[in-house]
């Protein structure tokens, strides 16, 4: 049996790639209806649609940048909700359920705390994701993992449970450390 | 306070490792421990955990630290015995993991016994070079704090001290303190750093507690042998070192609700 190995990130297109095969992970059956759709100012990596009717928008970021997927995701969402009457008229075949709440998943390399916490706070519907690549022997796989989000009643990711959050604590402020910026600016470069 | 003959019965009669000795151990209450690697000349993270001990004792809670008496105590810590604000400093002669984790284990229960109604911790200095046989020394790992500044080396042998205490006990809390720091910022920075390495690499979540600004009365405190939340209590020092305590005291509370 060939030994599992992580590895750096993919090329953008072939992590796409691999991404969108494994889809299922992210629960619902879902069901790619469009890909890279340009949506607002930017393209949408794909639009979904699970077996109930519920969209979802899914989003491949960039490494170190994940605060801006965040609110890109926001925007892709909205510019999506409002045209999902719209494209029931055009595909009623699609199923689609314009009255339930569009689902965001958003997939990156790691999330920090600040990310997690932006997310859980923007409620239920927002997901974020992180992909792994592992060389299995010959090949490399993308492995996905719940960062946060409600409980999935998809198939789950076969790696363990998702990285717990863990979350700087501090409830000081620079003004209560009593360096002054004069004093500050002599270490600075340091 | 009454005590009653099974609190203090190990005392004097030996230890038998066993059920019977384990069901004994698990009935008495005891005082949390918190094991911290501290090297041998490390007299700053030494001076964080006393400093630590008389903030968590200022805050109305036991504060013990155990240390081993081999090596050059003296520079290291001061008197053992009581100290400012009621905190304690015990020197054992244990001279591996077991039987340091031993003396902690009575210690905390001992204290615990005298002080039934506080919460209580008993900060144990650990060796780094016992590290690789703490095989049967779960009750020092199962909770552990780490002392890293912002400096990317000083990141990456913490990192290796999480990595090592993760491997000897896959269940411990461990906790990171992000000392001599200028700004909130550069602490919150430093901490991110090392749990995304940690979550990424180990799957393990660390534990914020804080930070402990680069303040000269620290050094000032280390010197002098004074506990600087004592000598200097508006110091930026002192706020920062009783936040510490504040949560890791808060932490205990919780646990203790949840039963």
């Amino acid at each position: 049996m060939a030994e599992l190995q992580l590895v750096g990130s993919l090329p953008r297109a072939e992590l796409h790639e691999r991404v969108r095969a494994r889809m299922a992970e992210f629960g619902g059956a879902l069901r790619v209806i469009a890909e890279d759709l340009l949506g607002a100012d930017t393209t949408i990596d794909w639009i979904a649609v699970d077996v109930q009717g519920q969209v979802a928008v899914v989003l491949l970021g960039q490494a170190g940048r994940e605060l801006e997927l965040i609110a890109t995701g926001l925007a892709q969402r909205a510019w999506v909700s409002a045209r999902l009457k719209d494209w029931l008229q055009l595909a009623p075949n699609l199923g689609l359920q314009p009255e339930a709440k569009v689902r965001l998943l958003l997939i990156g390399t790691a999330f920090d705390g600040t990310a997690r916490q932006a997310a859980e706070a923007l409620g239920e519907a927002v997901e974020l994701w992180t992909h792994r690549c592992v060389r299995n022997g010959a090949g490399v796989d993308v492995l996905l993992e719940r960062a946060t989000g409600p409980a999935s009643s998809g198939p789950r990711s076969r790696l363990p449970a998702s990285p717990p959050i863990s979350a700087f604590r501090s409830n000081l402020s620079d003004p209560q450390l009593g360096l002054s910026a004069a004093e500050r600016a002599e270490f600075e470069g340091s | 306070m009454p005590r009653s003959l099974e609190d203090v019965v190990h005392f004097y009669l030996p230890e038998v490792e066993g059920p019977s000795s384990a069901q004994r151990r698990a009935k008495v209450s005891a005082h949390t421990i918190v094991g911290v690697p501290i090297g041998d000349s490390d007299v700053v993270r030494a001076a964080f955990v006393w400093n630590l001990a008389v903030e968590i004792s200022r805050a109305g809670a036991s504060a013990t630290v155990l240390a081993p008496a081999a090596g050059d105590t003296a520079s290291l810590w001061p008197d053992p015995g009581r100290g400012p604000m009621g905190s304690e400093l015990v020197l054992t002669f244990a001279d591996g993991m077991g039987d340091l984790a031993h003396a902690a284990v009575d210690l905390a229960q001992t204290r615990a016994a005298e002080s039934p109604a506080g919460p209580g911790l008993v900060l144990v200095r650990l060796p780094p070079a016992w590290l690789p046989k703490a095989a049967d020394a779960g009750a020092l790992l199962a909770r552990v704090l780490l002392f890293t500044s912002p400096d990317t080396r000083d990141l990456v042998e913490t990192y290796a001290l999480v990595k090592r205490v993760v491997s000897v006990a896959p269940g411990s809390t461990i906790g990171i303190t992000v000392h001599g720091v200028r700004s909130v910022g550069e602490a919150r920075g430093a901490f991110s750093r090392l749990a995304a390495a940690s979550e990424r690499h180990l799957f393990r979540a660390l534990v914020s507690y804080g930070l402990i600004v680069d303040d000269l009365h620290v050094y000032r405190s280390i010197l002098n042998r004074h506990a600087v939340g004592l000598a200097h209590p508006q110091a930026a020092a002192s706020r920062s070192i009783g936040e510490v305590a504040q949560l890791l005291l808060g932490d205990l509370a919780e646990e203790a609700d949840r039963g």
